[in-house]
This record gives structure tokens, sequence and C-alpha cells, in this order.
């Protein structure tokens, strides 16, 4: 009995040794192990910067939107973001050093007092530097409600009550400067430093004039469109420097204009004669190639060339989305080619017969990118000479897009 | 007494554009306001043609059975998502949401009567977006005009008056017979 006891004793003493060597065996191979690699350093916590110059960077945002979300287009990742505010608006200064944000907030939410601000950004660290109060905006889902001058000094915000009007922001003093009424118009098409256009529901564009001081002057043109039966989309193209501009109707008729403190408009060319095909008309059983969608049509100034995302389909489908983008030469008036679009998943939305890219924008340089939004958040990055797509961009939902130097 | 909700908007209101605004430039806006709002829901706006004239695509894909679909006839020219998706119905506010007291117009066609009506769009407000499903985000389009025809444009936020200008969804309240302005 007391050597069974003995023995058992030994055969747990043998164990427990066995059990010490191999712990320090395996403690050597990790002492080794950490003698062959050298030490992680600590961390320090620390915050990003936007790199400067980055060639092609997009800002997508909306109505639905809580932030201006940046991507690099040529790497398709996530730069940053700007918070925005309810029916943001954003603008990018000429030098690309400030971001302005036009937006509204209520201090509880959906609820409490309204605030309606100018926010300006510091581009590279993306902090807020101030927020100018307005006395109103437009909760309007439309890009042309809010924009600056050519030289950055001075930006514009659309109202709508008590009269439309526009609320005009001085930059330098980060402060407002005064409000211009102009019944009857909405919207900003800005040009030079001291003035700006708006579309009227007479057919006509109103041109406002304010001086550096005294007071504004408001000039319009004579009516040109029909705002019932072929009217202007919002979505037309002032260049901010020269003022030279093209607005865009629903049946595709593109009207030159020279803005200015008394804007001229030219006689307009039709987008399908350009194609070959007949000028559209405003039949609501009229099949044609139609203009449409909600962010529609982009310009690159250098080359005057302009994109236009085309539907098959009657009058009154402006909202329609494109299956195809036209890419036409607004000097000579011709066609330069047909980007067929490749379909993309349905956006659900219950009215709209096929699935569509809503929204086109371009880069203003000398390799122009396109970029086509849906809301499905595939964001598509092409080639704008061949039409060829290089990438796509997830969970870059929105209803817009923003490049610089447009 | 205590003031009313509207009295009290109707002070803020006044206050704030008195801040930036003189006396008799607050009058003249205030009376052009006043003689346009009650204006704009009693618009007769009807540009379509006579009752056998051709249909739009949505005239001709339209239904009268379900108001939570995009094709339900009166929401010819809605845009956003559909109060009868969040709790209303297509002329009803869901509970807690206040309808805006202008509204917007458009004229849609009763696919079955063939007679055509003027419909205010309007906005329910002062709550959050609502977030039903995307099936009842719409986006009409039929003789919808841009922002510079106000009275007829779907992408403002029709919620003017309200205690908070937040869209929450939208309605289709049938206001009266087009026949007459068709002929």
């Amino acid at each position: 009995m007391i050597r069974a006891v003995m023995m058992m004793k030994a055969a747990m003493m043998i164990r427990a040794i066995m059990q010490i060597a191999l712990l320090l065996a395996s403690l050597g191979g990790w002492l080794a192990a950490a003698q062959a690699e050298p030490e992680l350093a600590p961390e320090t916590s620390d915050v990003a910067t936007l790199p400067p110059n980055v060639p092609h960077r997009i800002f997508t945002g909306g109505f639905r939107s809580q932030s201006f979300v940046i991507f690099d287009a040529d790497t398709g990742k996530m730069e940053g973001s700007i918070p925005a505010g309810y029916v943001s608006n954003l603008a990018i200064a000429p030098d690309s050093s400030r971001f302005y944000v036009s937006e509204t907030y209520w201090t509880h939410g959906a609820r409490g007092n309204r605030q309606d601000l100018v926010s300006i950004y510091d581009a590279k660290t993306l902090n807020l530097l101030k927020e100018i109060g307005l006395p109103g905006r437009a909760l309007v889902e439309k890009m042309q409600n809010f924009d600056i001058n050519a030289s950055g000094s001075r930006a514009y915000v659309y109202i709508m009550m008590p009269v439309a009007s526009v609320v005009w922001v001085d930059l330098k003093s980060q402060a407002v400067g005064g409000t211009v009424e102009i019944p009857g118009c909405a919207l900003v098409f800005p040009w030079g430093n001291e003035g700006f256009s708006s579309l009227c529901g007479d057919g006509s564009l109103a041109s406002v004039t304010i001086p550096a001081s005294g007071p504004a002057k408001v000039t319009h043109t004579k009516p040109f469109f029909d705002a019932n039966s072929d009217p202007i989309f919002e979505n037309s193209f002032v260049d901010r420097a020269t003022g030279k501009a093209l607005f865009l109707s629903y049946s595709g008729l593109v009207y030159p204009a020279q803005l200015g403190a008394d804007s001229t408009v030219s006689e307009p060319w039709s987008i399908q004669k350009a194609a070959g095909y007949a000028p559209a008309g405003t039949g609501v059983q009229e099949l044609a190639w139609r203009p449409g969608g909600d962010q529609l049509a982009a310009l690159h100034k250098a080359s005057g060339k302009l994109f236009v995302l085309m539907h098959p389909g009657n009058y009154w489908t402006h909202k329609h989305g494109g299956t195809e983008i036209w890419v036409l030469d607004t000097k000579t008036h011709t066609l330069v080619s047909r980007f067929p679009l490749r379909a993309v998943p349905s956006s659900g939305l219950g009215n709209d017969p096929v699935p569509y890219y809503a929204s086109i924008a371009v880069s203003q340089d000398a390799k122009p990118l396109l970029y086509l939004l849906n809301t499905e958040g595939n964001d598509v990055v092409l080639d704008a000479a061949t039409g060829r797509e290089l990438r796509k961009i997830e969970f870059a939902a929105g209803d817009w897009i923003s490049v610089p130097g447009n | 007494m205590s003031k009313s909700r509207i009295d009290k908007f109707g002070e803020r209101l006044t206050r704030r554009i008195a801040g930036y605004s003189s006396r008799r430039s607050f009058l003249a806006r205030l009376g052009m306001a006043l003689s346009a709002t009650p204006v704009l829901p009693l618009l007769p706006v009807a540009r379509a043609a006579a009752a056998d004239a051709p249909k739009t695509d949505f005239e001709r894909y339209a239904q009268t059975t379900d108001a939570t679909q995009c094709n339900y006839w009166k929401y010819c020219a809605s845009d956003g998502v559909l109060c009868s998706c969040c709790g209303g119905g297509s002329h009803s506010c869901p509970p807690g949401a206040e309808p805006s007291p202008i509204s917007w117009i458009g004229t849609c066609v009763h696919p079955d009567s063939g007679h055509s009506y003027v419909i205010a769009y309007r906005d329910c407000c002062g709550k959050p977006v609502c977030s039903a499903g995307k099936s009842c985000w719409c986006d009409g389009g039929d003789r919808e005009l841009p922002t510079y025809r106000s009275p007829l444009n779907n992408d403002i936020i029709w919620c003017f008056g309200n205690a908070s200008a937040s869209y929450h969804c939208s309605t289709a309240a049938l206001l009266g017979s087009a026949d007459a302005s068709r002929k």
C-alpha cells in the first residue's frame, strides 16, 4: 500500500517536471522570436489631413446625406467628409483652400429653432472656421441654390420667403452683405465678381449687379423660352470667370448666353439634330431621345464638351435618368460620341421604368474623368474620352457630385 | 392667456424679419406673400390637352386601388416618400406630422373615368423624413416645371409656415375637377 502511494507520488512529480520543462521550452522559443523581431514603437493618436492637389477629387452629397463625402476617383478611396445639414449645398473656393456649405439645422433635430447657415471649412484640416447666420434659405433640392463668385469673395444664397430673393454673403468680412429681391425668378448663375443671373417664370433671365457700394441693379432679357411648354433645366451652366453660359431645355435645345449686367441669349440648337435625328418635340406620346435625370448634364469648360444623360422617352420624362451619355461639341454643335451605359441595379423608385444613372459630373483637367451617380451607391468612373469604365466606387450614394474648378 | 402656436410662430417670424428689414419693405413683402399664398393651391392649372388627348406614360399605367404604390393615379407628379406608407394616407399625414398650409399642384387623369383633377401635393412636416422602403419613394414628372415656376415644382420642400420645415412625407389631395380648364 505504502509502496503504491510512493509510486503515485513519483509519477506526479515526473509529470510536473515535464510540464515545467515544456513551459520553459515554449518560453524560450517565444523569447527567441521576440529577440528576432524588433520591438513595435508605441503609437500616437493623431488626425489626418486632406492631401492637396489630388487631380480627380469628387464630393458627393444631397438631400438624404448628412455630409459631403470626398473621394479620390483615381483610387476609389474615401479621403474624408464635410458635415452638412438639411438640403445642404457645397461650393469650393477657386484656390481650393476653403469649402463653403450652405445648410439648415433645427436645434432639436427636426424641431426647435431653425438656423440657416453658410459654414466655412479649411480644405486641409476640414476644421470648421466660421458659421455665418443667414436670414433664410430656400429648401430647394437643386445645386443652383447656392454658389460663389469668380474670385471666391462672395457667396449667393437663394431664398423663397417672404419673396424670391438672393442673400449675398461677403466671404472676406464673413458677414451677410444684403438681400436682392428677384420676384418670379429663382436660383443663381454667378458671373464675374459683382453679379449673378437667375431663371424666371416668364421665360426671361434676370441679371443682378451688386456693386461694392451703392444699390443693386436688376435687368431682364426678353423672354426667350416658354416656361410652360419647354422649360429650361435648372442644371444649366455658367463659366463664372467669363460669364459664358449654356441653358438646356426639357426637349433638348441648348441656348448659348453671355451673362453680365445686361445678359444676351443666342439662338438655340438641338442636341438631337446634332446627333442626326429630328429635333425632339413636346408630345406626351412622342418617343425621342431626351435629356433627363437629376444632375443630368456636365460641361468640360476648357474643351466646350457637354456630356448629357439621354434616354428614349416621351415628354414629361425629364426626371428619368440616362441609358446613354451623349458627348456634344458646344462650339460646332455636333455630336462627338455616344457612350452606352451598362445597366445598374434598379434604384427601386417606383416610377422609374428602367435602371438608370441620374447624375453626372466631369473633372475639369486636360484628361477628364466622368463620374456617374445612382441612388444605390454604385458610382462609376469613366474615361471621358472613350467612355471606358475605369472603376466603381461603392457607398458613395447621393444625389449630386461636385468637382473642383467647376 | 397663453399664445397659440400660430401666434408664437407669427411672433418669431415677425421678429426675425424685423431684424433685417425696414418696416416699409417688410409691409410690401408681407403684402405680396399674403396675396400670393392663398392663391397658390387654388390655381386651376391644367395645361394638359383635351380628354381624348394622348396619355402620358404615367397615365397609361396608372391604377386606382393601391395608394401605397407610385403608380396610384393621384401621384402623377408626386416627388418624395408616400405618406400612405408611413402611417398616413394619400391625403392624410401620419400621426404627429403637420400638413403644410400651402402646396404645389398638379393635374392627374383618373384612369377609369378619363376625368382630370387638380391635385394638391401637400407635404407633411415637422418630423424627420419617413424611413419607408424604397418602393414608396416616387418621382413623378407629369407637367412638373422647374423651380422658377415654384407652384408647379416638386423639388422644393413644401413646408412653409409650419412649426418646423423638416419634410416627413408627401400627400396628394384632390382639390376638384380640371376638366373645364382642359377644354
